[in-house]
């Protein structure tokens, strides 16, 4: 009987950098990442021949739809933060060999979370009624990450499977209950009523984004920290590196597990909670539609560094911020984007197998 | 007698590594040429330059008057050659008859199975293999497998064996089966090479020897004649030096006792280990060794039975508690157990204690004195490699497993389970490993030293035990050690 | 009873498809996570290429067309470049789903292009349609419904009793050995996604071609990932693993039932039967030990 050993989906640079510890490798997979995004932009331009429009200016209109006005950028960083909270916990778990791609579900249950407890408290502070409202998001996505975790260890069911089934499940759930105990009467289409002032996210001048992002920061800087810096981390690394090698470490392969996701559907729990707080100010029908599975790719862009992984959520969020500028100023759909995603990553993973 | 296959200056490099600096080899119809050497001598690379499976960087290759060149296994099949590899390149989940099949055109592109079945039932009959083809070859013992690559290379017709450590695995009687089977197919006029660092089979079996040595041919004789003592010394050189023996000691108190711990698959084990000895356990892999050693470190759960290291019952801690009770192990498995390929020197060294100082403060890691460490370690066991920081999959493998020993030994464990220590090692790095095992025993350590190598185990055991079927067959103090009882304990499970 | 079961194997008939062809890569050792984008893109070439030709047929050919052209891109990806297949897979998903939603506009001029076409109609078959049970369930199916069940037949012949599929197979296994045998590993596995992809675009056929005569975003809605729960319960069999397609397009079919009769439970909740479903029986069975035991292993071959 032997599980396969697990292995880490791309090769990753296995030291941080420090003094004294090479660097080469490294620096290649930067540059060979950078040139897969060159070339899927370039393929994207051919596209947009295709159907028929100018490719520079559709770019020309793809940037300054983000970064044109402060406002335009602050509705980039709106969109770049749920995929850095829930990217970075997805490269944590895929650091330890645990592909979970969940991200989507707990997303969801943990806006759920939140908007339920914002809509039960009854608290005048607004800094409590906000932080509370978090945590409860936080919790249910942690819990729901744990039930993936449940089937997975106890009844041994791939943890792909576990955690994709239960996307699907989770989406049904925030959708009957938007049809029922949480819903707003009359509204025609599946929301929640809207949240009490108090709980909504602060924003921050003159961007119009939300403080969410800055919440992302600093977890992506908790995260990196967490993986070079503690026995936890190397821990993590050695377990996804093999993971006979980690129970001989003296590690304990299901506690590891359990920590890990947890820890990441927590964090799309929080992603999934700071949406509701502090963009929509309700819960509304499929606001995570697929922020889930682009956090897989915004994990592996960043080659499961948080800390890369910030400028890696920074290009997805900059892109789908533009694309409504692109799509209406120049016609060319905005589906393009995803188009762009999809070819960045089969080019990046192509780019950045391990040698055997 | 024609000449069947002629290789001449076949040349093979891995990076700054001459894995084969021009070889010549010959063979004939009808004849045995034994390839002798130490691991690291370069003979498997020439059988996967002559089987097509590495492209040589020069020389050339001419098999009955034809020249393969640019070839894969495909050509290299076509052309009458077949390996039987020393990792058997079979299916586990299918049938012999499955197994046969795969890749032979002759058995049609809708399978024609009875009618196979028939061959192989009949062939198997001539030769004495005892083939079922119905049979899954993963339940069958290694011996029957590696027969199963006999037979394959049989029906394809094939004129040139090659046979690349065919005896590693095998019991004494299972090897004078093999040897039968090999003459048998020398009578038909089959060319063979066999393949093999031990001496004694291939002066009894082959024809012609030809000793290879750091990638070059440093002898070529009849076996007929052959001084034993030369040989030996082409293979390693001209310091033969085996390591230095133990010297006699009384043994200390008991420090490892296992008491009727059942070794999954197999029955219950009882038996001790002395304080400043060796307790060294041959026999062939697969009859328990792993699982075994597995229970006894805590990999695997001891289903019952008892573990006692210095009179603290272990058997039912985990892997850490019983590193800090003072076990130190070092697994069979050097790739991907014992290291982390991927990570650096210094984590390696640093894998089972991250818990302890100098490695941590706290719930964090302490980088400098990792790197202090690191190198003082590096230093003592001559680790070469290019810094703390070096990834160990570049190391060769004799380095890494001074990475293991270093990491275990510093430790000053109170017991050390060794197993296959000095696998797939070269001369220098298998006397350095072993000399370090018996510094340890020296020290007042148990130690227990399970290998497949008897020569290693006869050499610096105290007391040999030997393990077929998951039981100590025989217990025996070095004295009374005697190779044809040891050899008949080994056949316990013989095919 | 009978309409019940009509019914079901309609709804399973895009997921047998898919799993023929999740058979197919998974023996060769390529885990199929791909499948989503691969019915996808075969739904949305179905419809294209009927539109475009006029023809039902070429519909179909172009289905097979789409879904290898996704399966393309997980062959180059993850075989030829030996990345981990499971996220090749999801990311080609993401690729297949951006691309047709983009084409579709495209061609539509910047909205979504209006096609409408008739839906596969019946075609039942001489005699045996008038049969009293199995003739409505089994005989008067639409085309590529027969086409699925012959698939199993044909699959079912081809792994067992022919060279090729004994060598695809064993590549699941022993690639290695595969190689020591004669035969190219790495080639087996491109042309067993290729196929792979191939087929699982006939189920997207089914989907848009046959089903509704249209195509929306994302219209195949996670049912590639509910085949690879269908392989696992199968076994990697043809039988086993379309009766699990039957399964699941029973518990739609079921759901359907229920939504039409006003049962009180809540229709969403009702909607996870199929994911609960499988859910469950990969939990029942546990960890299956007939994976194919080099699946999603990198070929080594040097």
């Amino acid at each position: 009987m032997s599980e396969p050993t697990s292995s880490l989906p791309i090769a990753v640079p296995q030291q941080a950098r420090r003094r004294g510890f090479r660097l080469q490798r490294g620096d290649r997979l930067v540059v060979r990442i950078l040139l897969a995004v060159v070339l899927s932009m370039l393929c994207a331009g051919a596209l947009i021949v295709i159907s028929g429009h100018d490719p520079i200016a559709a770019f020309i209109a793809l940037g300054t739809g983000a970064l044109g006005s402060p406002h335009q950028f602050g509705a980039a960083l709106n969109r770049t933060t749920p995929y850095l909270l829930a990217g970075g916990g997805v490269a944590m778990c895929f650091r330890a060999g645990i592909i979970n791609i969940g991200a989507e579900g707990q997303i969801a249950v943990g806006g759920m979370g939140t908007a339920a407890v914002a809509l039960a408290w009854p608290s005048d502070l607004s800094v409590v009624a906000t932080v509370v409202a978090l945590l409860g998001g936080a919790a249910v996505g942690a819990v729901w990450a744990g039930l993936a975790t449940a089937i997975h260890l106890g009844r041994r069911v791939h943890e792909v499977l576990a955690t994709l089934l239960l996307n699907f499940v989770a989406l049904l759930l925030v959708q009957q209950v938007l049809a029922g105990p949480l819903g707003e009467f009359g509204a025609g289409f599946l929301q929640s009523p809207l949240l009490p002032r108090a709980t909504w996210l602060p924003r921050i001048p003159q961007f119009s984004a939300h403080i969410g992002f800055l919440v992302a920061i600093v977890a992506a800087g908790a995260l990196s920290f967490t993986l070079w810096r503690t026995r936890f981390g190397f821990a993590l690394r050695v377990a996804g590196n093999s993971r006979p090698a980690a129970t001989y470490a003296g590690f304990s392969l299901p506690l590891l597990t359990w920590s890990v996701m947890l820890l990441a559907g927590a964090l799309a729990g929080l992603a999934g909670g700071i949406e509701v707080l502090g963009l929509h100010r309700r819960l509304i029908e499929g606001f995570s539609l697929g922020f889930g599975f682009k956090a897989v790719t915004v994990a592996l862009l960043g080659a499961l560094e948080p800390l890369a992984i910030v400028p890696a959520a920074l290009f997805v969020g900059l892109l789908e911020a533009g694309s409504l500028s692109m799509q209406r100023q120049i016609g060319v759909p905005s589906a393009l984007v995803v188009v762009i995603e999809g070819m960045t990553m089969l080019f990046v993973l192509a780019a950045t197998v391990r040698r055997l | 007698m024609s000449e069947l296959l002629e290789m001449r200056d076949i040349v093979r490099c891995f990076g700054a590594l001459r894995a084969n600096d021009g070889i010549d080899l010959d063979v004939r119809a009808g004849q045995i040429v034994g390839l002798l050497g130490e691991n690291g001598s370069g003979k498997s690379t020439l059988m996967k330059v002559l089987f097509g499976m590495l492209p040589p960087d020069s020389g050339k290759i001419v098999l009955r008057g034809r020249e393969l060149s640019g070839h894969r296994p495909r050509d290299a099949i076509a052309a009458g050659v077949a390996m039987i590899h020393q990792h058997f390149m079979l299916v586990d989940a299918m049938t012999v008859l499955e197994n046969v099949m795969l890749g032979w055109p002759a058995a049609g592109r809708m399978l024609r199975r009875a009618e196979m079945a028939d061959r192989i039932r009949q062939t198997s009959r001539r030769f004495g293999l005892d083939l079922d083809p119905f049979a899954r070859v993963g339940d069958l013992p290694l011996g029957r497998k590696q027969r199963v690559e006999i037979l394959k290379a049989i029906l394809r017709e094939a004129n040139l064996l090659i046979l690349d450590e065919p005896t590693s695995n095998l019991a004494p009687t299972e090897v004078a089966d093999l040897l039968k089977i090999l003459r048998s197919l020398r009578a038909e006029g089959k060319g063979i090479i066999f393949i093999s660092h031990k001496l004694p089979e291939v002066l009894e079996l082959c024809d012609e020897v030809v000793v290879l040595r750091d990638g070059r041919v440093t002898g070529r004789t009849p076996a007929a004649g052959a001084s034993r003592t030369r040989l030996a010394e082409m293979m390693v050189g001209r310091d033969v030096t085996t390591p230095h023996a133990p010297l006699p000691r009384t043994p200390g108190q008991v420090r490892l006792a296992v008491r009727e711990v059942i070794v999954p698959g197999f029955s219950a084990l009882s038996f001790d280990v002395h304080g400043g000895e060796i307790l060294g356990v041959a026999g062939v892999d697969g009859n328990g060794q792993l699982e075994l050693v597995e229970t006894l470190t805590g990999l695997r759960r001891a289903e019952s039975g008892a573990i006692m290291l210095d009179g603290v019952d272990v058997t039912r801690a985990p892997v850490a508690a019983r590193v800090r009770a003072g076990m130190a192990y070092m697994p069979a498995d050097r790739s991907s157990t014992a290291l982390v390929r991927n990570m650096s020197v210094a984590e390696n060294l640093m894998l089972r204690d991250s818990d302890r100082s100098p490695y941590v403060r706290g719930a964090l890691l302490a980088r400098q004195p990792l790197i202090a460490k690191a190198r003082e370690l590096m230093m003592e066991y001559d680790i070469r490699a290019s810094g703390p920081g070096a990834l160990v999959a570049r190391l060769s493998g004799g380095n890494q497993q001074k990475i293991v020993v270093a990491r275990e030994l510093d430790r000053a464990p109170a017991v050390l389970v060794a197993h296959q220590a000095a696998w797939g090692l070269d001369p220098g790095a298998t006397r350095f490993v072993l000399d370090r095992v018996i510094a340890l025993r020296d020290a007042g350590a148990a130690v227990l030293y399970i290998s497949s190598e008897l020569e290693e185990v006869l050499t610096i055991s105290d007391r040999i035990a030997v393990m077929a079927d998951g039981k100590f067959a025989g217990l025996v103090s070095r004295a009374e050690a005697d190779r044809r009882q040891i050899g008949l304990w080994m056949s316990g499970r013989a095919a | 009873m009978t309409d019940f079961l009509a019914a079901a194997i309609r709804i399973a008939t895009p997921l047998m498809l898919a799993a023929l062809g999740g058979i197919l890569s998974e023996c060769a050792g390529v885990f199929a996570v791909g499948l989503e984008g691969m019915m996808l893109a075969g739904a949305f070439a179905a419809i294209i290429g009927a539109w475009l030709s006029g023809s039902d047929l070429i519909g179909v050919l172009f289905s097979m067309l789409g879904g290898a052209a996704i399966a393309l891109a997980v062959a180059i990806v993850a075989v030829r470049y030996r990345a981990d297949h499971m996220v090749t897979g999801l990311t080609a998903n993401i690729l297949a789903l951006g691309l047709t939603s983009y084409l579709l506009r495209v061609a539509g001029g910047g909205r979504p292009i209006a096609i409408h076409l008739t839906p596969l109609d019946a075609w039942p078959i001489p005699g045996l349609a008038d049969l009293p049970v199995l003739g409505p369930l089994l005989f008067m199916q639409p085309p590529l419904t027969y086409l699925a069940l012959l698939g199993c037949v044909v699959l079912a012949i081809f792994l067992t009793r022919t060279q090729a599929g004994l060598t695809l197979r064993a590549t699941g296994e022993n690639p290695e050995a595969v190689f020591a045998s004669g035969a190219e590993p790495l080639r087996v596995r491109m042309l067993a996604v290729l196929a792979c992809g191939a087929i699982a675009g006939l189920g997207g056929a089914v989907l848009s071609l046959q089903q509704v005569g249209t195509f929306t975003d994302g219209m195949t809605g996670g049912r590639g990932y509910l085949v690879l729960a269908a392989l696992i319960v199968g076994r990697w069999n043809p039988w086993g693993a379309a009766a699990a397609c039957l399964v699941f397009g029973a518990a739609e079919a079921f759901e359907l039932r229920l939504q039409s009769f006003g049962v009180p439970v809540g229709s969403y909740i009702v909607q996870m039967a199929p994911y609960l479903i499988a859910l469950a029986v990969l939990a029942g069975l546990g960890r299956s030990s007939k994976l194919p035991a080099a699946i999603g292993r990198p070929i080594q071959t040097d």
